[in-house]
């Protein structure tokens, strides 16, 4: 059986869920973040406690996957340019779990010229977005052309709830990329308000001509129709 | 009527209202009587006759892109969707636990 491998960028409260749950799967994780827990993380991230605090937050995270008896590697680092190679080297399917908008197009763009699967996740207050790439479908920067706040972001906020169902969600579809489905592959995820419905909008984009990432990794012309598929 | 689905960030504007209906035949139109409404909401989301690069706008399961962009026809029943990319933020100011987070944090 092939061992599937994964990078998260982001320890906190999606990439707790993610690294959990795909850890316990048997996914071999490189864990990536540089940010170190704070009391007021706890409340949502729930991978840690107060033994943590001030503790590197890729370290504990790798460390409770390993307890649990999965295989982590943790980096006490961002995601940048002069890491994106080591730490996505062997990565089957490479996972955005951060808060930051650069970081996401960072990773989705870096996952587009090294032909990689990718999941780029993101929660705010009650819902939430989780988008599937892959070689070949429209990617996360023809769907959102660059990293700028979206409105009220700065003031918006994250609940412990939210973060651990979009993380579920992500990890599940970053699994079947992993595995080769590409039944989402260049969708997303919407998820509104989880208070009301935990159904998604899920649709498809076009791609967007000139798009700078796609130019360096040519889109398919069969692989992105503009259509919805409802799942779930 | 065609109907508007406001995505939560841009709920302060429409008095929570997850759904606005319109009369209009057009998204762009259909937006425009969101903002004679709800004013201020379309400065949200058009930066001034194209739709803000963070978000982007369906027509039941179509991008608006891959049609007519904001001249894109709508039909009696047609559900309009704005849909902005979202990263992550502050707590929720009224999540529990989230009172005393002020900072911003890794979602």
């Amino acid at each position: 059986m092939t061992t599937l491998r994964a990078t998260i960028v982001g320890a906190g409260g999606l990439g707790g869920p993610i690294a959990c749950s795909l850890g316990a799967a048997g996914v071999e994780l490189v864990i990536a973040d540089h940010d170190r827990v704070e009391l007021s993380n706890l409340h949502r991230q729930i991978q840690f406690t107060a033994v943590d605090l001030d503790q590197p937050k890729a370290a504990c995270l790798a460390g409770l996957v390993t307890a649990r008896g999965g295989t982590a590697r943790s980096v006490a680092s961002r995601w940048e340019a002069e890491t994106a190679g080591e730490l996505g080297a062997d990565a089957d399917v490479v996972i955005d779990a951060s808060d930051d908008p650069a970081t996401k197009f960072a990773v989705a763009d870096w996952a587009v010229a090294s032909g990689r699967c990718y999941v780029i996740a993101a929660a705010l207050r009650y819902g939430g977005n989780v988008m599937a790439g892959a070689p070949g479908v429209a990617c996360y920067r023809c769907l959102f052309e660059e990293p700028i706040d979206a409105p009220t972001c700065a003031d918006a906020g994250v609940l412990g709830p939210t973060v651990g169902a979009i993380g579920g969600v992500a990890a599940a579809t970053a699994l079947a990329l992993a595995r080769g489905d590409r039944a989402l592959a260049g969708a997303l995820l919407v998820f509104d308000d989880l208070r009301r419905t935990a159904d998604p909008r899920v649709v498809r984009f076009a791609p967007r001509p000139g798009c700078p990432a796609c130019v360096r990794a040519p889109i398919s012309p069969v692989a992105t129709p503009i259509r919805v598929a409802e799942v779930c | 009527m065609p109907s508007i689905q406001v995505p939560s960030a841009l709920r302060s504007f429409t008095g929570g209202a997850s759904s606005v209906e319109v009369a209009a035949t057009t998204v762009r139109d259909a937006l425009a009587e969101l903002d004679r409404r709800h004013p201020g909401i379309a400065a949200k989301i058009l930066d001034r006759d194209a739709v803000k690069p963070f978000i982007r706008i369906f027509v039941g399961p179509e991008d608006i892109g891959g049609l007519a962009g904001l001249d894109t026809k709508l039909a009696e029943r047609d559900e309009l969707a704005i849909i902005p990319a979202i990263a992550g933020g502050r707590d929720a100011p009224d999540a529990p636990g989230g009172r005393t987070a002020p900072e911003v944090d890794r979602a």
